[in-house]
């Protein structure tokens, strides 16, 4: 090629700087516009310039001013104009555009050329550009060369080109002849290994219309016979697949030992397809097939790259057509092999596929935990992350301890760089802890603090809320009382040991929290303890001054925490402590805060019986049971029903809230189960004027003047229940509801919203007959929702009578205000 | 299973070659540079002595990649595929690169990308590979370079 490019590509390579560089770009650039705009300009120098653009190409550069010259370059006779030509429309022009037609004719008279190299070029071009009318128009041109040609060079071509063509357009099935493929199959002297790849391509194109295919209005169905001349591929599959498979030495295609793994790999995944169609007479091979891939299974070399390829494929077929067991264990055991190995890229696809594959076969997969385990030390965090997903997914009651004491040194080993891995660890395994009854309370809750110590300060406020609710509910009292001598102990020797860095905000809110609950169970054990009433004084105040400033969560669960512990000690100096803390917050500029002082500072002037009742140890905290199914289900980002998603929050709610802005509600469930909870533990002869007061105050908080949200923790995402019943539809928002429960006297309804554009300040307004009183929560997660997200609003209905709801919507789309209204009647009577 | 489109770009990210077989059409990369700036970000943070040689681009693409002195290849793939042929197919594309050069350099390749061109057409067509022999390969390419 020409010294004009040579000069201008090492003109961009010796720029000094990229303005230089630029500079000479656009300089080049605006003379190959001239120049090519010049009729004159003979083909020779085009052809320069067409070179140069090319490398334009490359460099990211404007090109569509050339798309024209290409084609004039095709239109000439000679072949380096063609090829130039042609190279430049396939990387210039794209499949979408008009300029293609242009192409249709040229193509046409090249694929009949008496220059091979100049069919084989248009035959490349068609595979790369084509759009369904050039498949349409230029198809019989590329059969005619699979009945006349024998040179596999173009034949192998015109066999891709007909493979991508057919996908193009499937009405051309119906013309396509199967016995020109059988032909060729047939006729050893022309079958290369390429052509071979041109015919299982076909071959795979013809099946991929078959399986995927959909009716429409221009192709309502495939041609019927096709399949069944298509059968007699099935066993002479079989015979080339084993001869290749079974150490048949040739030169040219051998790779590492092993015979052309490219066409194996092709013909095992053409035989897959084969399969997936359910077809009576394709299906009588299905165990022959099986046969075959336990042959290649124990004949592939597993040691090699070459022949891991092939294996892996062999297990991708085994689970994707759900073959025997015996099979599918021979699968999973290839894959540990690759486990097993050193190469990254075998562990990848091994974790990969397994993940797959664990529904299938979980025990056969458990078997090898010892070499996912070793997968979590990997240094590829990749690989990481896939081990951690399948160390989630195989583990049960029978392996929780063995697998959790794996995740815990993976724990051990992570730096700042992992925090999403150790999200999702933390995340699974608390939830790993709720889903299975796990012997000994010791070890799990030791479990739960080693978490807290390593990683506590990355994990979310709604799992530090399970940890609670977990050690709330530990019904072994030794074990608790272990736990929360650990924690105190450990936290107060923190001075000296420094373990605990002071950004774990999940050790210290729970250690706050088990102080205000637990302290009693430590205190007054031995003189010399280091738990004892000052220390721990002292160590609220510190961690109060510590964080007054940025931490407000924290500050809210020791003002709790203090309140709570002043009942448990008998230090005058130390309540006094106590108090003054409590009323430092009198005037704080955070609302919650300050309301919270105020009450609590009314709450500790109390006579210390009233205190003592009301400020008890929190009750055992009723969960609502995840089944193991659910959890092994749910995909991430899914949310859990709302009233699983309750669960953590009423408990935050409960230790005095979480801060938020959503509105309160405070005839909503959650509210109601809080109010039962803590009802359970009021001393009815106690509640004096003054005390329910004060207890109103307490629990339903801050509604007085602080809003509370109750749905600040839960993921924002809503997910449309299955049960739910289209009750309105309109162009941008269609309408769902579930009746939840429908009992004497009370029913709660969600109306779930799901937007079909992007809505904005949604307002629902209900009515409900007469006779029914209606209370509506705030729509969660939000009044704006996007395209196909959910927003659902609770309606909670008391009284008698028909359940019958008109619905009046206010909403904005696009800025501009609409309302709806409609109607809809429950088969239900309350 | 096909090839969404092939890349060469160097250590320091400039492309030296790059071929689409698809469209790749993203709501998050309208421009093609993103979209390479991306997968250049991707694969050079990469360890490529401990790491394997397969990234996620996408929820429909993920990168098939080895590197070789200065020079990174790349494949993008359905995220469905077989990742390991592709990397077979990249290593078999480099040798036959190696022989057909003699020793192939990073200023071949600026030099002659469309010789480069050549090779890629010969083995694969429209992201399907179409000839896994190298002798083969090595003799066509051979006749054609002649056809100057």
């Amino acid at each position: 090629m020409g010294s004009s490019l040579r000069s201008f590509i090492k003109d961009v390579r010796a720029a000094k700087t990229l303005a230089d560089e630029r500079s000479i770009i656009t300089k080049q650039s605006a003379k190959i516009r001239t120049k090519l705009r010049d009729d004159h300009l003979p083909l020779e120098r085009r052809r320069k310039y067409i070179q140069k653009l090319l490398y334009l190409y490359i460099l990211g550069e404007k090109t569509h001013f050339g798309q024209v010259e290409c084609i004039n370059l095709i239109a000439s006779d000679e072949f380096v104009n063609k090829r130039l030509g042609y190279l430049s429309a396939i990387l210039l022009l794209d499949e979408s555009q008009d300029l293609l037609t242009l192409l249709t004719n040229l193509l046409n008279n090249d694929l009949h050329n008496s220059n091979k190299f100049v069919v084989s070029l248009a035959l490349s071009t068609l595979g790369s550009l084509s759009s369904p009318e050039l498949a349409r128009d230029l198809f019989p041109d590329v059969e005619i060369i699979l009945k006349q040609v024998q040179d596999p060079f173009l034949l192998k071509k015109a066999l891709q080109c007909i493979a991508k063509l057919l996908l193009k357009d499937i009405s051309l099935l119906e013309i396509f002849a199967v016995e020109d493929l059988v032909a060729l199959w047939q006729n050893s002297a022309i079958c290369t290994h390429g052509v071979l790849l041109g015919i299982v391509k076909v071959l795979q194109s013809i099946l991929l219309c078959f399986i995927n295919f959909q009716p429409t209005e221009a192709v309502e169905e495939l041609p019927k016979d096709m399949i069944g001349k298509l059968v007699r591929f099935v066993p002479s599959l079989f015979k080339r697949l084993q001869t290749l498979n079974s150490k048949n030495f040739q030169p040219e295609y051998d790779v590492q030992g092993t015979c052309d793994p490219f066409l194996q790999c092709e013909m095992i995944y053409t035989l897959r397809l084969f399969f997936q169609i359910d077809n009576d007479e394709i299906n009588a091979y299905m165990d022959k097939f099986g046969d075959l891939l336990t042959q290649i299974a124990t004949n592939t070399d597993s040691n090699k790259s070459s022949g891991q390829v092939i294996l892996y494929e062999t297990t991708r077929t085994i689970f994707s057509l759900h073959l025997d067991q015996p099979l599918r264990v021979l699968g999973i055991n290839i894959l540990a092999k690759f486990l097993a190995g050193k190469d990254n890229n075998g562990k990848y696809v091994a974790l990969n596929t397994l993940l797959e594959v664990v529904p299938q076969e979980p025990l056969a997969v458990q078997r090898h935990r010892k070499f996912i385990s070793r997968c979590l030390h990997d240094p590829d965090v990749s690989i990481k992350k896939r081990a951690l997903e399948l160390t989630f997914a195989i583990l049960d009651a029978s392996n929780i301890k063995e697998l959790v004491n794996e995740l815990l040194q993976f724990l051990d080993g992570t730096t700042d760089d992992d925090s999403d891995l150790i999200v999702y660890t933390v995340d699974h395994l608390v939830d790993a802890f709720d889903i299975h009854t796990i012997a000994g309370d010791d070890w799990k809750l030791s479990v739960f603090l080693r978490i807290l110590k390593c990683v506590g300060s990355y994990i979310s406020s709604e799992k530090i809320s399970d940890i609670l609710i977990e050690i709330n509910n530990t019904n072994n009292m030794q074990s608790k009382h272990d736990a929360v001598k650990q924690l105190l102990t450990e936290t107060l020797e923190n001075e000296k040991t420094n373990e605990i860095t002071d950004d774990n905000h999940g050790w210290f809110l729970v250690t706050v929290w088990c102080l205000g609950e637990y302290a009693d169970l430590i205190l007054g054990q031995s003189a010399n303890n280091i738990v004892n009433e000052e220390s721990l004084t002292r160590l609220l105040i510190e961690l109060h001054f510590e964080n007054s400033l940025d931490n407000p969560k924290l500050i809210n669960y020791i003002l709790t925490a203090a309140l709570k512990l002043s009942i448990k000690l008998t230090s005058g100096k130390c309540i006094d402590q106590l108090r003054d803390l409590i009323v430092s917050h009198k005037k704080d500029s955070h609302l919650m805060l300050q309301v919270k002082s105020v009450q609590y500072e009314i709450l500790f002037d109390q006579p210390i019986d009233v205190r003592k009742s009301i400020l008890e140890t929190m009750p055992k905290f009723e969960k609502v049971v995840r089944t193991t199914s659910d959890l092994r289900n749910r995909p991430l980002g899914n949310t859990p029903t709302k009233k699983e998603s309750a669960k953590p929050d009423s408990l935050i709610d409960l230790l005095g809230g979480d801060f938020g802005s959503s509105s309160n509600n405070i005839n909503s469930n959650e509210n109601d189960s809080k109010a039962n909870n803590v009802g359970d533990n009021i001393n009815p002869e106690t509640t004096d004027a003054m005390g329910s007061d004060l207890l109103a105050d307490l629990l339903g908080g801050n509604n007085v003047n602080t809003s509370l949200s109750l749905n600040k923790a839960v993921s924002n995402s809503v997910e449309l229940p299955s049960q739910a019943q289209k009750i309105h539809e309109s162009s941008s928002l269609d309408i769902y509801s579930v009746l939840i429960n429908s009992e004497n006297g009370s029913a709660q309804i969600d109306i779930y919203f799901e937007a079909k554009k992007n809505v904005t300040d949604i307002k629902c307004q209900c009515a409900v007959t007469k006779t029914l009183k209606l209370t509506m929560g705030p729509l969660h997660p939000s009044a704006s929702i996007k395209e196909k997200e959910i927003s659902v609003q609770t309606l909670k209905i008391s009284g008698s009578g028909k359940l019958k709801l008109r619905t009046k919507l206010d909403f904005k789309v696009n800025g501009i205000m609409t309302n709806e209204q409609f109607d809809h009647k429950y088969d239900k009577v309350i | 299973m096909a090839i969404q489109f092939i890349l060469c770009f160097n250590k320091q990210g400039v492309l030296r070659i790059v071929r689409w077989y698809e469209k790749i059409v993203s709501a998050e990369y309208k421009k093609t540079e993103d979209l390479i700036a991306q997968i250049y970000r991707l694969i050079s943070s990469r360890d490529h002595k401990h790491q394997s040689n397969f990234v996620e681009l996408s929820a429909a693409t993920k990168l098939v990649y080895k590197r070789y002195a200065g020079l990174y290849f790349v494949m993008g793939v359905d995220k469905n595929d077989e990742e390991a042929i592709y990397l077979a197919n990249i290593h078999l594309f480099v040798e036959t690169l190696d022989s057909f050069f003699g020793n192939v350099c990073e200023l071949d390749i600026v030099f002659n990308f469309y010789k480069v061109y050549m090779v890629l057409d010969e083995m694969f067509l429209g992201g399907e590979i179409q000839e896994v022999s190298k002798e083969i390969l090595l003799e066509r390419i051979s006749v054609l370079d002649r056809l100057e």
